[in-house]
């Protein structure tokens, strides 16, 4: 693990310790809160460990109501702790994980030990009605405790089975009682505990309870989709040690500071994740990023993923990218190269195991990479601030961390057997479950090509949309669709009319409630289908059709599918009675396209307010299905 | 004190030093004298995140048990150097 430290260094640059030090000093730690992600982000990047803990001590004294006077639009988090072993130590690792990801935390440390009472008692602060997250941190004591002296493997045995059970009640509980998530640990196994019994097959005998005892935590999480079970064994093989055995036995800190600022690092990515901050794209470098060698300089006969030493390291990574671009992530590549001798390695070169096709986009040029960046998000309809950027140069990295902080940097350096690890350091692109459209993704995006070819061959934007041959499919949603309705509630962010965020538990509900609608929306074209690319969310009220929430994926935006919906849901709501439909739009930093939507669609605006928009339809005059498109709606009033 | 080991010894500007970076405590040389009842919000994790960052520094391990029984940070200061 490096640990890199900031002794007084320049007096030109401060460390980013430093620079949070004097936002401190100078009391504009408050009215500078969004310069302290960046400060972390590259703490976090270069691998200055202890500097970002202590950065987190700094962070974890913040006056939150002060950065939120200065500052309104922070985005804040309610962290309850507890747990059976001394947890202290938390509270700084916490502080400066959330920071990284621009989240103000407040952290809740309940007593020492005090898990069962908290879990068991809906009045006790985990339960509070503002927590995000509870955290009930698990350590090998937790076992150990119940065991006597001396004890055998069944003893053992016994206590996890115990455990688990009790684990398992409190766990239901929580979900039943709290909207928060759950967050749990698996429990590593000691030494010091296996190597007292003396026999291999009690040994054995232990080893496989222990096992069990974490493998039915992780089984909570499958049950469960607010319970969330964080796996420290692979932290723990990381080279993270357990604890250090002297503050295990005077401080009880049965977890040490190492481990517990790895585990905040995760519990933060799980709190970005259950709020649809995963990452959508990975644009790496080139030269000596996927490859050995420089391209330019070496030719592509210089140049290898494959057969030496190095190469074979380079040949690894690549398949950890294609790994994730099969789970959904789109990839590109930004990389001073000219295009053609790029193409030409991606399709010709044999060591390659990336393909010119697994790339939604290549961007080769001489252009900066910060440029490159904003080219990309714009040909893929996306916000920079959902990519994630790879590059072994420093310069690279600093120049797109500097100009575009929203983008997450991953700095590579010249030792290619690390970059694996480096790009998994953080889980940037987590999410609580696959869908079918992740694993489509990457084909979906590349018939964007075709697409974009038919739009310059079509004289018209008419001409294009109807030889693009649209089809729309409006159904009410099924058990099937609640992944992927919770998928893009939590993601989409432009066309997105109230950003009311749905875990897949909400979902579930909403479908379960019968005077609520939830309605997905296919769409296909002659290029292809596109899977669910929308939702629409509302409630029957009497007379009185209320729109919720309406979602659109920006795949598929200005192909008249948003007005087809709308089309097909006025004349069910006029066909099953309704006198009218409302709907509104609260305004969010990226939904500003949509705020004319309802209007544009025949309705009247009935209230504005700097918060929301509201909106009604009286259904006598219903909007046609525009001519391009084909709809197969399976609502009563469909007219085609 | 006699320095029988290649490990660095901590003068007491050091650690003082090193207390300030690591607990992020506001704290002055007076404080060093100062039962902890009386140093500024000091709790038991200071004590746990300081001697992790002694040993980091000095290379040497801290008869950690001894001082948790210490009262005041001149005591563990004392101690540390001894064990230097």
């Amino acid at each position: 693990m490096t640990t890199v430290s900031s002794p007084a260094t320049p007096e030109t640059h401060p460390s980013p310790l430093q620079a949070l030090r004097t936002l401190r000093a100078d009391g504009r730690l408050a009215e500078r809160w969004p310069d302290v992600a960046p400060l972390l982000a590259e703490l976090a990047s270069t691998g200055a460990e202890t500097d970002l803990r202590r950065a987190g001590s700094v962070l974890s004294q913040v006056d939150r109501a002060q950065v939120l006077a200065a500052r309104p639009e922070t985005e804040t988090a309610v962290v309850a702790v507890t747990g059976h072993s001394t947890l202290g130590s938390l509270g700084a690792p916490l502080a400066a994980e959330f920071g990284r990801h621009g989240l103000l935390v407040e952290t809740r440390l309940s007593d020492f030990d005090a898990y069962q009472r908290d879990l068991r008692d809906t009045g006790s602060p985990v339960y509070a009605a503002d927590v995000d997250l509870a955290l009930c941190v698990l350590d090998p004591q937790l076992l150990l405790d119940e065991l006597g002296s001396p004890w055998q493997a069944e003893d053992l045995a016994d206590a996890a089975r115990r455990k688990l059970a009790e684990l398992e009640r409190l766990a239901a509980g929580f979900t039943e009682h709290s909207g928060a998530a759950l967050v749990l640990n698996t429990v590593p196994l000691p030494r010091a505990v296996t190597h007292q019994l003396v026999d291999h097959e009690s040994r054995a005998h232990a080893g496989v309870a222990w096992r069990e005892f974490n493998s039915g935590l992780l089984r909570l999480a499958l049950a469960h989709p607010r319970v969330h079970v964080i796996d420290l064994d692979p932290l723990v093989a990381a080279g993270t040690p357990l604890n250090d055995p002297r503050m295990a036995a005077y401080a009880k800190a049965a977890l040490g500071d190492d481990l517990l600022a790895r585990y905040a690092r995760e519990v933060a990515h799980v709190a970005r994740m259950l709020r649809g901050r995963t990452k959508k794209v990975l644009v790496v470098d080139a030269d000596n990023t996927l490859w050995d060698g420089v391209l330019g300089d070496d030719g592509p006969d210089g140049i290898a993923a494959a057969t030496t030493f190095r190469g074979e390291a380079f040949g690894t990574f690549q398949r950890l990218v294609r790994q994730l671009g099969s789970q959904g992530v789109l990839l590109a590549v930004s990389s001073k190269n000219d295009h053609d001798n790029v193409v030409q390695v991606l399709r010709e070169h044999p060591d390659m195991v990336l393909r010119e096709a697994d790339f939604a986009r290549v961007n080769a040029n001489w252009q900066p990479k910060d440029a490159n960046l904003q080219d990309i998000a714009r040909r893929l309809n996306l916000g920079v601030d959902s990519f994630v950027f790879v590059d072994d140069s420093p310069f690279e990295c600093g120049l797109v961390a500097g100009s575009l902080p929203q983008v997450a940097v991953v700095r590579l350096d010249d030792e290619p057997a690390l970059h694996v690890e480096k790009l998994l350091a953080d889980g940037w692109f987590d999410t609580p479950r696959l869908t079918a459209e992740d694993r489509a993704r990457a084909a979906q995006y590349r018939t964007e090509a075709e697409r974009a070819g038919l739009l310059e061959s079509a004289g018209s934007q008419e001409e294009y949309l109807s030889r693009l041959g649209v089809r729309v499919t409006l159904a009410p949603a099924t058990a099937g669709d609640i992944d992927r309705v919770a998928q893009l509630s939590l993601r989409t962010n432009q066309f997105n009319l109230t950003t009311v965020r749905l875990q897949a538990a909400d979902v579930a509900e909403r479908l379960a409630d019968d005077s609520h609608l939830v309605l997905v929306v296919r769409s296909a074209d002659r290029f292809g289908d596109n899977g669910v690319v929308g939702v629409v969310f509302a409630q029957r009220d009497g007379e009185e059709l209320r729109v919720d929430n309406m979602l659109l994926s920006c795949r598929v935006f200005a192909r008249g599918i948003e007005q087809t919906a709308v089309a097909a849901l006025l004349a069910h709501a006029r066909a099953t009675g309704a006198t009218r439909v409302t709907a509104s739009y609260r305004p969010t930093k990226k939904n500003k396209n949509v705020r004319e939507f309802w209007p544009s669609q025949g309705f009247t605006t009935t209230h504005t307010a700097d918060d929301e928009v509201r909106f009604r339809h009286h259904l006598d005059d219903l909007p046609a299905v525009p001519d391009h498109v084909h709809l197969d709606s399976a609502l009563e009033g469909s007219t085609r | 004190m006699t320095d029988t080991t290649n490990a660095t010894k901590m003068t007491k500007e050091d650690f003082i030093h090193l207390v300030r970076d690591e607990l992020d405590l506001p704290l002055g040389i007076d404080d060093l004298e100062a039962d902890f009842d009386h140093v500024v919000s000091w709790d038991s994790m200071h004590m746990i995140r300081l001697v992790a960052a002694v040993e980091r520094q000095t290379g040497n391990r801290v008869p950690v048990g001894k001082l948790l029984a210490d009262r005041s940070l001149s005591a563990i200061y004392e101690r540390i150097s001894a064990a230097a």
